[in-house]
């Protein structure tokens, strides 16, 4: 049996990557990505330590999080689309005429 | 009591609430072709207020108008709607009656939005009147703040060039200490709940009051002491003060000056002593200092002033500081010619500021150094603004004189008993300040060669309206200064009990 | 009958100070017959009054009527409100209303052309006379501080009478305004130290009524120490009110107001409200025998500095002025000896020394009167002739005798009565004072002090008459001057009426004390042995003239007197002595010195302006920029942090990012620290 150290590395790993993503990525659209890739290394998790202590409630948590996820992604897809046809662009460093 | 009125009105005390507030919504919407008909409808409405509030005086059981009605009540919080009204406030209710009609009548030319101006002058009454009358610490706050929106608005609305400024800082000057006193609040009604329901009733609390410690009563009386101290202000946390006057409109300051700055006293007195009578005898020295460094360096600093208005607010802090020492005296003469202060103060005041409010708009300008022989161009307003400051300066035979006799009496007597009469020496200097500065003011805004540094030519002497509001007052001063026991009856059986209840501990 | 309604006394001035006030533009002369009707009102009154107490039982015993009414409290202590009747305030009550009432007649003529203004003046001369007789009438020191104040108020008010759109151009109107501030404000100086002697003797006996304060029971049983106090604060509040030294400098200034005015204040009414003072407060000040020397000392040195300052003045109201000063310095000369020895006398239970010193407070009383007449003469007089020559400058008078006869010889008579020309009033009462001063000299530790004070008396004596003179020739002989050759004559009957009259009782009210003043006027502080001073003894019209006549010294001063006024002839009118010799025409340092009043007003600018303005500009300051600085720096660094902390919001999604990112990371080392360090799993 694989044990369970690898699969929360690999998961953090996964997480890292993302997080990586979302702060470095100009692209809007890759921090999205990146945001589903942070996501799903919190799913992992649940699912592994589910696995593991023969809990279903984790994976009930990981159900309602992609469906979460679902809408988030839409809705954020949505923002970006309306942000580009005011804008002209997805970049994010151009997207700052929100602040003070 | 010297005429009593045979009938009783029922709700009395609640109408002094709803008549102010349904007078300011019916200015309000006195807007646009109707402005005309604004300053009849806040007279009208204002007028039957000073008249109820009047009624309180020729009342001899005050008992009869106290109100109470449960408000919220939860499993550990009480809260109420109370009215009362007892020899501490009922000057202070009449006062305000009196003030808010009476600046009213003087504003009667107010051309600018009129129906915002009127309206915002009675939503002051509403809070003002509910300080003085409520018997409930949690409606006394949320009277407390009320009176701040209105003031503020017409600082910031009708005020001179710098009153964003100035109204800003009125407000969050006086905001911050009101905080504080909130913190005291809670900490009296929970205190005095030991654990039970918090009723938040004077009643209450005073009732649960004697389970409190000395060191909670030493704290807890900074707190509340330093929120009520603000607003009458003490220095040095009076800055706002003459900021805000400087900027308001006459009727603001009228009220301000009048009826704002005595909520602090009344406060100091009705909440500190009352119920925290332990935490007054350890802070009795500082008070001391504090009303006597008033004094002195308000009446210090009115000498340096060249705006007229701004002296008198200077001035209201010396005088305020008289009403701190007398306080702080914890006697019954005391706390009696603190009250009769208040009162006295209210009334001259009011006269002062009316009188700067004319000279700013008849003359055209406030600044002393400009101005000079006006008396041969305007001899009523030059009469007006003698007798007010005369009747300040504590001219025998007016009501100013009583108040600081009173007071420094009861100050000689701390002052022997703790073996430094030469303290005296101190009030008697700010009394020669005190008319040192009027005199002075008066000498080079009244009298000498007639100014050519402004334009006189449209100067004009002192309009019907204004000369009503100020003949109504100066015959009060008089009055009350001939008959001062018209005031001091109602007042001494309140501070006899109070100061009784001082010496027990 | 009469006693009953004294009330009416100040009460119908004050009336007719309301309804001048308040209608007097209809009335004719601006309500000026109102206000004579006030004042004879209260002067028939006063004369009823006066009457009935003289011939009723309560004039032997216990001395005085009184009667009171609660006014309010002030705590447990009542303060009363009523009338206190005795030889004192008659005499008071009798010569102020009358003066009053003449200078009232005079000012009919005198103010006739002021226009609009006359009601202001009659309203204002109403509360005036009010002041005075509600002083003289109250039967407690509160009551009588609030006329007190009332008549600071009216001295201001009048004395600022021109203080603005003044006829002779705007540095007149400056200056007018300028010297009723500083009357005002002096007095008031003396005025807070009065109030600070109220809270003493409220505090100690429990009661500000004349008849509880003065009582001998309840004086002996208060602290001698608080007695001293409130005497000494008491006398602080005369000092300001008859200008005495050091605060005797308002006075002269106070010339600014209407010449009617000066004469109201100086012969009727306020400085003497301050004599009456001391004189009321006898049976108290005697308890100590310091009081009463300071109250001496005082009194000489002002009667000697003031007499300086007037033997070279050249305006002709500034030399009356100072001469009030220095008579009112007799006065205090008189009633502190007096005192002195009454004191002295109650220590050691010796009856000769209290009867020694009741002459001392006769001589006081009878001088105050006496001076209240030629005064008042003097001071219409004065005005008389400003009103024809319209100056006051006596340089540019002289050779008005011709002119103005009436003024000339009713002048002639008031400077004669002043200087203490034998048999005129100013005599009798000059050589009283002086002989109380000398026998005070006897006895007590300090008593050589009044010796000193005796012999500055008498060389005041010599300046008295040299500077009436002086003035006198001045202004009526010698060269006319430019004033003389405009003047247009003799004053209106209006105004030569009263000084006849005036002249009359100058020239003889001095000999009421050959009459039995003395018994009259003592018998008030005799109190039927209550208050335990003074003895109701007369000495008798033979008893005097014995005592003035037989004594060395009396031939001493008159011919002192007669000296001063030849070398005045001698200088003045026959012009064969040059004073510019003597004083190097002008240049000497004394001259300069007495021209500048001894450069107090100077100091006094000095300090006033460093104690009040200069003080206050200190207070400005903090105020401005400490205080008020750091409130402002307060929100300024609320405001300033909070803005810059914004520019950390850059609005780039991914700074937002990175900094959760960051925030996570170190609130995850933090928990694993506090898991590590707190010795946890």
């Amino acid at each position: 049996m694989i044990p369970i150290e690898v699969y929360l590395v690999f998961a953090a790993i996964l997480f890292a990557i993302g997080a990586y993503g979302v702060v470095v990525k100009n692209n809007t659209i890759v921090v999205l990505m990146c945001i589903e890739l942070m996501l799903n290394a919190a799913n992992i998790n649940f699912i592994v330590f589910s696995a593991f202590t023969t809990d279903v409630l984790g994976q009930v948590f990981v159900i309602m999080s992609i469906s979460v996820a679902a809408a988030e992604v839409a809705v954020g897809i949505a923002i970006l689309l309306n942000a580009y046809k005011v804008k002209n662009t997805i970049e994010a460093d151009s997207l700052a005429s929100m602040r003070w | 009591m010297f005429f009593e009125l045979p009938f009783e009105i029922p709700y009395l005390l609640t109408l002094l609430l709803v008549v102010p507030l349904v007078g300011a919504m019916a200015t309000l919407a006195m807007g646009g072709e109707r402005q005309k008909y604004a300053k009849y409808t806040a007279g009208v409405f204002s007028g039957i207020t000073m008249v109820l509030s009047m009624v309180l005086l020729f009342t001899p059981d005050l008992s009869v108008y106290n109100e109470s009605h449960t408000w919220i009540e939860t499993a550990g919080l009480r809260m109420s709607y109370i009215l009362t009204v007892d020899g501490l406030s009922i000057l202070m209710v009449f006062l305000t009656g009196l003030l808010v009609f009476l600046s009213t009548v003087f504003s009667a030319r107010e051309k600018d939005k009129p129906h915002y101006f009127f309206a915002l002058l009675l939503a002051m009454e509403v809070g003002l009147m509910g300080v003085y009358t409520a018997a409930d610490y949690f409606l006394f706050y949320i009277m407390w703040e009320v009176t701040l929106i209105p003031m503020y608005f017409l600082i910031s609305w009708f005020g001179g060039p710098r009153r964003h400024y100035a109204a800003i800082k009125f407000f969050i000057y006086t905001h911050v200490a009101s905080l504080v006193m909130l913190i005291g609040i809670f900490a009296i009604v929970f205190g005095a709940a030991s654990g039970g329901v918090a009723d938040f009733s004077f009643e209450a609390v005073l009732a649960g009051s004697a389970v409190f410690g000395s060191t909670f009563q030493i704290l807890v009386f900074g707190l509340l002491f330093f929120g009520f101290a603000v607003k009458m202000p003490i220095v040095p946390f009076h800055t706002w003060l003459p900021d805000a006057h400087v900027e308001a409109p006459t009727a603001g300051s009228v009220l301000l000056a009048g009826v704002m700055l005595k909520m602090g006293s009344y406060g100091i007195i009705r909440v500190c002593l009352e119920v925290l009578p332990e935490g007054a005898q350890y802070w009795q020295p500082i008070m001391i200092f504090i009303g006597i460094l008033a004094m002195i360096y308000g009446a210090y600093a009115c000498i340096a002033q060249k705006d007229l208005k701004k002296m008198v607010a200077f001035s209201s802090i010396s005088h305020m500081g008289m009403v701190m020492i007398s306080i702080a005296c914890l006697s019954s003469i005391g706390i009696q010619f603190a009250i009769f202060q208040m009162f006295a103060h209210g009334l001259i005041s009011a006269v002062l500021f009316m009188v700067c409010g004319m000279a700013g708009h008849s003359i055209g300008t406030r600044e002393i150094p400009l101005l000079g022989g006006i008396a041969g161009k305007m001899p009523v307003f030059a009469a007006f603004m003698m007798f007010g400051f005369m009747a300040s300066l504590g001219l025998p035979g007016l009501v100013g004189f009583w108040a600081e006799f009173g007071i420094i009496f009861s100050f000689y007597d701390y002052a022997v008993s703790v073996d430094m009469i030469w303290l005296i020496a101190l009030c008697l200097l700010s009394l020669l300040l005190t008319a040192g500065y009027y005199l002075w003011a008066m000498q080079r805004t009244l009298f000498g060669r007639l100014t050519n540094k402004i334009d006189l030519s449209h100067i004009h002497d002192v309009s019907r309206p204004e000369a009503i509001a100020l003949g109504v007052i100066c015959a009060l001063i008089a009055l009350y200064g001939l008959w001062p026991d018209l005031a001091l009856s109602y007042i001494d059986g309140y501070a006899s009990s109070l100061a009784a209840s001082l010496g027990v501990i | 009958m009469f006693v009953e309604y004294t009330w009416l006394v100040p009460l119908v001035p004050m009336l007719c100070f309301v309804i001048v006030g308040a209608f007097g533009k209809k009335m004719p002369e601006g309500g000026g017959p109102v206000a004579i009707f006030g004042a004879l009102f209260a002067f028939v009154m006063s004369v009823l009054i006066s009457y009935e107490f003289f011939t009723s039982a309560a004039y032997s015993d216990p001395g005085f009527i009184t009667a009171q009414i609660a006014w309010f409290s002030i705590g447990d202590f009542t303060i009363n409100v009523g009338y206190y009747i005795d030889s004192l305030s008659c005499l008071m009550i009798l010569f102020a209303s009358f003066i009053s009432m003449l200078i009232f007649i005079y000012s009919i003529g005198y103010m006739h052309g002021e226009g609009v203004k006359k009601r202001r003046y009659y309203a204002e001369v109403s509360l005036f006379l009010t002041g005075m007789l509600g002083l003289a009438v109250s039967s407690n020191f509160l009551e009588m501080f609030v006329f007190w104040e009332a008549m600071g108020l009216c001295s201001y008010l009048l004395i600022g009478f021109w203080g603005f759109t003044h006829p002779n151009g705007d540095d007149a109107a400056d200056n007018a305004a300028s010297a009723a501030k500083k009357a005002f404000l002096v007095t008031r100086l003396g005025d807070v130290c009065l109030m600070g002697g109220l809270f003493v003797l409220l505090y100690a006996f429990g009661s500000l009524d004349y008849v509880t304060v003065f009582d001998t029971a309840a004086m002996a049983a208060v602290d001698p120490n608080m007695i001293m106090l409130a005497s000494l604060l008491i006398f602080g509040g005369v000092i300001g009110k008859s200008a005495q030294f050091p605060l005797l400098d308002w006075l002269p200034d106070a010339m600014a107001g209407p010449t009617t005015v000066s004469a109201l204040i100086h012969a009727a009414t306020m400085v003497k409200a301050g004599v009456y003072l001391v004189a009321r407060c006898f049976p108290l000040f005697t308890q100590n025998p310091e009081v009463m020397l300071f109250v001496g000392l005082i009194g000489g040195i002002t009667a000697f500095f003031a007499a300086t300052m007037a033997l070279n003045n050249m305006n002709i109201k500034k030399v009356l002025a100072y001469s009030t000063l220095s008579q009112l310095g007799y006065m205090f000369l008189a009633l502190g000896a007096g005192g002195y020895m009454m004191a002295l006398g109650i220590q050691s239970g010796d009856n000769h020394l209290i009867a020694a010193g009741a002459v001392g407070y006769t001589a006081g009383c009878l001088h105050m009167v006496n001076h209240a007449f030629f005064k008042a003469l003097l001071f219409l007089g004065s005005g008389s002739v400003i009103h024809a020559t319209g100056t006051e400058d006596m340089r540019e008078m002289g050779g008005l005798h011709k002119k103005m006869k009436i003024t000339s010889i009713t002048m002639l008579i008031g400077s004669l009565s002043i200087a203490g020309f034998p048999l005129f009033s100013g005599f009798w009462s000059k050589e009283l004072v002086l002989e109380a001063a000398m026998h005070a000299g006897d006895y007590g530790v300090e008593g050589y002090l009044f010796t000193i004070m005796w012999v500055l008396a008498i060389v005041t004596a010599f300046m008295t008459a040299f500077y009436m003179f002086r003035m006198w020739f001045m202004t009526f002989k010698g060269k006319p001057g430019h004033g003389t050759e405009h003047s247009h004559g003799e004053s209106p009957k209006s105004m030569t009426a009263p000084l006849v009259v005036l002249s009359a009782f100058a020239a003889a009210i001095g000999c009421m004390i050959l009459f039995g003043f003395d018994e009259y006027i003592t018998i008030g502080i005799n109190g039927a042995g209550q208050f335990q001073v003074g003895s109701g003894h007369g000495h008798g019209m033979v008893g005097w003239l014995e005592d003035i006549f037989l004594s060395a010294y009396t031939y001493l001063t008159v011919v002192l007197v007669l000296a001063a006024i030849g070398i005045a002839y001698l200088m003045y009118s026959k012009k064969s002595v040059d004073p510019g010799k003597i004083n190097r025409n002008g240049n000497s340092l004394l001259y300069r010195a007495l021209s500048n009043r001894w450069y107090f007003p100077q100091l006094y600018n000095r300090i006033g302006w460093g104690l009040g303005y200069g003080v206050a500009k200190g207070v400005e300051f903090v105020d401005r920029d400490v205080i008020d600085g750091t409130v402002n720096a307060l929100s300024a660094a609320v405001v300033g942090g909070g803005e810059s902390l914004s520019r950390v919001q850059t609005g780039n999604v991914r700074d937002y990012a990175a900094m959760v990112m960051i925030g996570v990371v170190l609130l995850f080392a933090v928990i694993v620290a506090l898991f590590y360090f707190m010795g946890g799993a």
